[in-house]
């Protein structure tokens, strides 16, 4: 009956509080479990994207001899598949081709052999530029080589055996030659080989007829693969299980097939990329949600215990009338059941709501989620009891009656600021950024080949304690601020109070637990949404950066130097919607014996069509760089792996051998004039990058077989009206940044952070409004006896307000003073230890002015409701509280 | 010169008590004259506390009407004119005892300075200056209600309205507390009604009036 009287209770008259602390479980519970929704689901989603992309998951290399059909049983026994294709590689001393009394010929080179419908299954390994699909098809550079086109007859040399003639239908691009011509069977780690210069794919059957005589002559120079795609849907969702799993089966074929073959497997490769950034995407959802659990945990104890006092008077109230300790405890549990019970369900609706919105459909039913959201339900039932049951167990053994009169109390010095807590986790902090910045930031380690994965989470040990330590180091500031300063509080809030700023300053003073609380409160909710803000603007600037480097530009336009799409440079440069339009040659050179791209741009103004980052040159200075490189019109910049390569030092002649108008490699002289780390659509390794007025003399050749577009709108759209443009243009090819930012190689910036930023950032901006207004609000409601005392002393409802808009706007701009400069600070912090997320890492951090003006409005619109509802409040419950006086 | 400080005609005050219309005030009609002491006398519920609130402009009347002829508008009463004393504790708990005392002239607009003069010297009309610095946690009951009695005085208001302020003090105390505030009075005009069971208290003043299930009865 009692308990019935109590919930009653409960329900009409602390309203407030009961919801308050619901809310804050249910943001605790909801967060939790959006986080393990996302982290899941980004695993999955990498996994997805990763195997996508790959264009043939198995190349299992068969020994000279071996039995084909016998490999492919051992594949279909180790697991299920859906494409499994024989490929003959065979290789070819050169390749000749006469043309108006001129011979071409090239270098060493592959020929392939494929069945029909092996582009149909396959279709990322080999596309259509001119003529047909089927039939003698010549590798794009090799037609280059040797000048030859569909319908020309070529000739293709045979180790061993007389050369034989082939006429050519079609030209066609392997994008994925790297892959295709692999090193099937080298050990992890090893140096990449160089695809071939040269490549004819044959039609099986012709292969055969031309090859197989020549595997008998010379076995070595004939080989078979199979090309697999295994079934995905019994894949692991998580990359790193997935790239184990993948790696396991590959095994178990080779087992099978024991020493006839070797799986050249593709899968756990592009897996093994991805396992790091699932790690680093593990690690970046921790640590841009925890803070926000953390914070909802905070702000559930500061509503609980701003009804400290109304609760120590109900305590003795109820121990005035008999109640025993274990009774009062039965009664206060009920509250934290109704919190713990009315939260977490409210939090996981939340949740549920949230990821299903956000994260792809499906997602919800898997065991990490639910594994999540039962940990988040039980936080949050802990959360209620140790918000409500534990400081009121507190109050019933530790107080007595008399006791429970006390309200303020002279302020003694808490045990952490004794022992200078604040300053030693600051301390900490320093020291332990400092040693991440000596490991070059390396947070995430999932060595290549290698099963094992690590993540060095003391990494976030920095920004965390730079929290805590900010937030205690706050609570000792403004506690000795009030105290100390309550002059300049004073005449600082002397335009508000007038001349009532005095007693205004005391009443804080003594108030400056309270007041300190609702600072840090206020500044942890606004460095959260900052630094999360901050991060995530940063984050997606620095991935357009990233889909630039890739793409190239917001729009490239790509062609062969036969007919380059900068010929329709004017047109355009004309387009609705094209800012800027910049022509780039790329061609090949040899370095050496090494085939490398060589990339002829206009210094000057290659920057006003695509971002030139400084971390692109290894100085740093993208400025300096290529105004060098404007000023010496023979420069060269050198990718670092050549500069080591060649031991080359500023100033030194670099001679490479390019492709003139005769077909022919000749020797051009260059002077080495930088390290280039990086640059738009150029590979990864090694590239060079040049004048492009210098390569067009010394070659004859002007072409310029790229347009680099910057979008002043959508790119999809100025994509689509290139493609009108240079439609007619043969092998001519748009790609707008949009299919670089779906397929670029980092599949962590690729990754959708949009869902968990802006779930977050709405999180933010109700942290920020129920910091700075619920908080004060259910503080005011409690202090409601002192405003009923100072109106029957005849205080005015402006002087009234004066004390609650000096507390409020005291609260509200020393909290996001000191949260905007922590949330700076934080985001610096992240961004730099999360300096292997970006690529190329950022220069500076982005500010998101919008979202931050949104955020100021929204703290300011919730401390002006809470001043002016308390302040209504005070004045409408005034006669019924003068009975309590 | 005599003066009419308060004057209520038919005044009445009926609460709502979720349907049910509780009278705690009927017709009330008296007059509060300047250097009056008037005891209001009268059970727990008789409607003491709802008369002083009509009195001191803390509440409307729903019936009859009030007027403050000697005193001014409704507006301005407090706090220069009308001081009040309450039951129990009604110091502001993070204001030291001189903090609480010189509150009423601040929010009279009066200069800090002055204000702290004023209460300085109330607090040492009633011998509480020694502990003028401390907090309201560290008085013990008799000594909070003398401070809120000296915050009462500060201002030297035309009327203090007194609500059972000895209610929760022993016999001793209350007696020292009422010597203290008559003392203070001594020689001004400054009406004083109070509202109390104590006849002790009652006996000390000019006049005692009765309530009685919202019915004041006056005399004297």
């Amino acid at each position: 009956m009692m308990a019935l009287i109590w919930f009653k209770g409960l329900l009409s008259r602390r309203r407030g509080r009961l919801l308050g602390a619901v809310a804050g479980v249910a943001l605790t519970v909801a967060l939790l479990a959006t986080i393990g929704a996302f982290i899941a689901s980004s695993g999955a989603s990498m996994t997805r994207r990763a195997i996508t992309d790959v264009p043939v998951d198995w190349q299992v290399q068969l020994s000279p001899g071996s039995d084909p059909g016998a490999a492919a049983r051992a594949v279909g026994k180790a697991t299920p598949y859906t494409a499994l294709q024989r490929v003959g590689y065979a290789d070819t001393a050169g390749l000749k081709f006469t043309t108006s009394g001129t011979t071409q010929t090239t270098g060493p080179g592959k020929i392939l052999g494929i069945s029909s419908n092996y582009q149909k299954t396959f279709p990322k390994e080999i596309s259509k530029l001119q003529g047909s699909t089927s039939g003698v098809l010549l590798a794009q550079q090799t037609a280059a080589n040797l000048h030859a086109a569909p319908g020309d007859q070529i000739t293709i040399e045979r180790p061993g055996l007389k050369p034989v003639k082939v006429k050519v239908d079609g030209v066609v691009n392997l994008p994925n030659a790297d892959s295709l011509f692999q090193a099937v069977g080298v050990p992890p780690g090893s140096a990449p080989q160089a695809p071939p210069d040269n490549v004819v794919v044959l039609p099986s059957d012709q292969w055969h007829k031309l090859f197989d005589q020549q595997a008998r002559v010379r076995s070595d120079s004939v080989h078979t693969q199979l090309h697999v795609d295994i079934a995905h849907k019994n894949l692991p969702a998580q990359p790193t299980e997935a790239y184990t799993h993948v790696q396991g089966l590959a095994k178990n074929v080779e087992a099978q097939i024991a020493g006839s073959g070797t799986v050249g497997d593709n899968l756990s490769s592009r897996l093994d990329g991805v396992r790091e950034d699932a790690l680093y995407s593990q690690v970046l959802f921790l640590f841009l949600g925890l803070p926000g659990a953390v914070l909802a945990i905070l702000l559930t104890l500061a509503v609980t215990s701003s009804g400290a006092i109304r609760r120590r008077r109900e305590q003795a109230l109820l121990r005035t009338r008999g109640a025993y300790t274990s009774q009062i405890l039965r009664l206060e549990s009920l509250e934290a059941v109704i919190v713990g019970v009315l939260g977490v369900g409210l939090g996981v609706g939340l949740a549920y709501l949230a990821a299903s919105t956000i994260a792809p459909s499906g997602v919800l039913a898997r065991a990490t989620v639910l594994a999540w959201t039962l940990a988040a339900a039980a936080a949050g039932l802990v959360l209620a009891v140790a918000a409500v049951l534990y400081p009121a167990a507190r109050e019933a053994r530790n107080s007595t009656v008399a006791a429970a009169r006390s309200v303020v109390g002279r302020v003694r010095k808490p045990l952490w600021q004794r022992t200078y807590l604040d300053f030693l986790l600051l301390g900490v902090a320093a020291f332990m950024f400092w040693r991440t910045a000596s490991t070059g930031y390396q947070v995430v380690l999932a060595p290549e080949g290698v099963a094992q994965t690590s993540v060095s989470y003391d990494a976030f040990v920095a920004p965390f304690l730079l929290w805590v330590g900010v937030a205690l180091l706050t609570l000792r500031l403004c506690s000795f601020g009030l105290d100390r300063g309550r002059k300049q509080v004073s005449t600082a809030l002397n335009p508000i109070a007038g001349g009532l700023s005095g007693a205004v300053a005391a009443s804080l003073a003594r108030q400056r637990v309270l007041v300190t609380r609702g600072v840090v409160l206020v500044a942890l909710a606004v460095s959260f949404a900052v630094s999360t803000a901050v991060f995530n603007t940063t984050y997606t600037a620095q991935s357009y950066v990233d889909a630039q480097l890739t793409n190239g530009s917001d729009v490239t336009v790509t062609g062969p130097t036969s007919s380059p799409p900068a010929g329709k440079l004017a047109a355009l440069k004309s387009l609705p919607g094209a800012a800027a339009a910049q022509p780039m040659q790329h061609r090949l050179a040899y370095v050496g014996n090494d085939l490398q791209d060589i990339y002829g741009i206009n210094p000057k103004q290659i920057g006003n069509a695509t971002t030139m980052s400084n971390a692109y040159f290894a100085n740093g200075d993208v400025r300096s760089t290529l105004n060098t490189l404007a000023k010496r019109p023979d420069g060269v910049l050198v990718s670092e792996e050549t500069v080591k390569d060649f031991q080359l030092h500023p100033g030194d002649q670099l001679n490479l051998r390019l492709q003139g108008k005769d077909h022919k490699y000749h020797k051009v002289p260059f002077h080495f004039a930088g390290v280039v780390r990086e640059f738009p659509t150029a590979p990864k390794d090694s590239f060079l990058v040049a004048n492009s007025s210098y390569i067009a003399k010394q070659t004859g050749i002007g072409a310029q077989e790229t347009v680099l577009m910057r979008a002043s709108g959508d790119p999809a759209r100025l994509a689509s009206s290139a493609r009108k443009i240079v439609g007619s243009l043969a092998g001519a090819r748009v790609t707008p940044i949009g299919s670089a930012q779906a397929t670029i190689s980092s599949s962590l910036t690729a990754v959708d952070l949009h869902g968990l930023t802006h779930l977050e950032l709405a999180f933010a901006i109700v942290f920020v409004a129920a910091a700075t207004g619920l908080v004060m609000a259910l503080g005011l409601a409690e202090r409601r006896r002192t405003f009923t005392i100072l109106s029957a002393l005849g205080a005015r409802p402006g002087q009234l307000g004066a004390f609650l808009w000096s507390e409020g706007l005291l609260i509200l701009a020393s909290g996001s003073l000191i949260g905007v400069a922590l949330g700076l600070g934080v985001a610096e912090m992240l961004v730099k230890v999360l300096k292997g997320v970006f690529d190329p890492p950022p220069e500076s951090i982005s500010v998101p002015w919008v979202y931050l003006t949104l955020l100021a409005l929204a703290a300011a619109l919730s401390t002006g409701i809470a001043v002016l509802g308390a302040q209504m409040a005070s004045g409408r419950s005034k006669v019924e509280d003068l009975r309590d006086l | 010169m005599s003066e009419i400080l308060v004057e209520t005609r038919e005044a009445g005050r009926t609460y709502r008590v979720g349907e049910t219309p509780l009278v705690a005030l009927d017709s009330a009609t008296c007059k509060i004259i300047s250097g009056s002491h008037i005891a209001l006398v009268g059970p727990s519920g008789s409607g003491k506390s709802t008369l002083l609130h009509l009195m001191g402009g803390l509440d409307t009347p729903t019936a009859g009407t009030i007027s403050w002829p000697g005193l001014g508008k409704r507006e301005a009463l407090r706090p220069e004119k009308i001081a009040f004393v309450f039951q129990t504790q009604s110091l502001l708990d993070p204001l030291t005892v001189v903090e609480n005392v010189e509150m009423p002239l601040l929010l009279g607009r009066r200069s800090a300075k002055d204000a702290r003069r004023a209460a300085l010297d109330a607090l040492d009309r009633i011998e509480l200056a020694d502990i003028a610095d401390k907090l309201p946690e560290e008085l013990s009951g008799g000594q909070t209600q003398r401070v809120a009695v000296a915050r009462a005085l500060a201002y030297r208001p035309r009327l203090i309205l007194a609500d059972e302020p000895t209610g929760q003090l022993d016999h001793p105390t209350a007696s020292h507390l009422f010597d203290v505030l008559l003392a203070s009075l001594e020689g001004t005009d400054t009406a004083l009604v109070v509202a109390t069971h104590d006849m002790g208290v009652a006996g000390r003043m000019h006049d005692r009036w009765q309530m009685q299930h919202g019915v004041l009865e006056v005399s004297g």
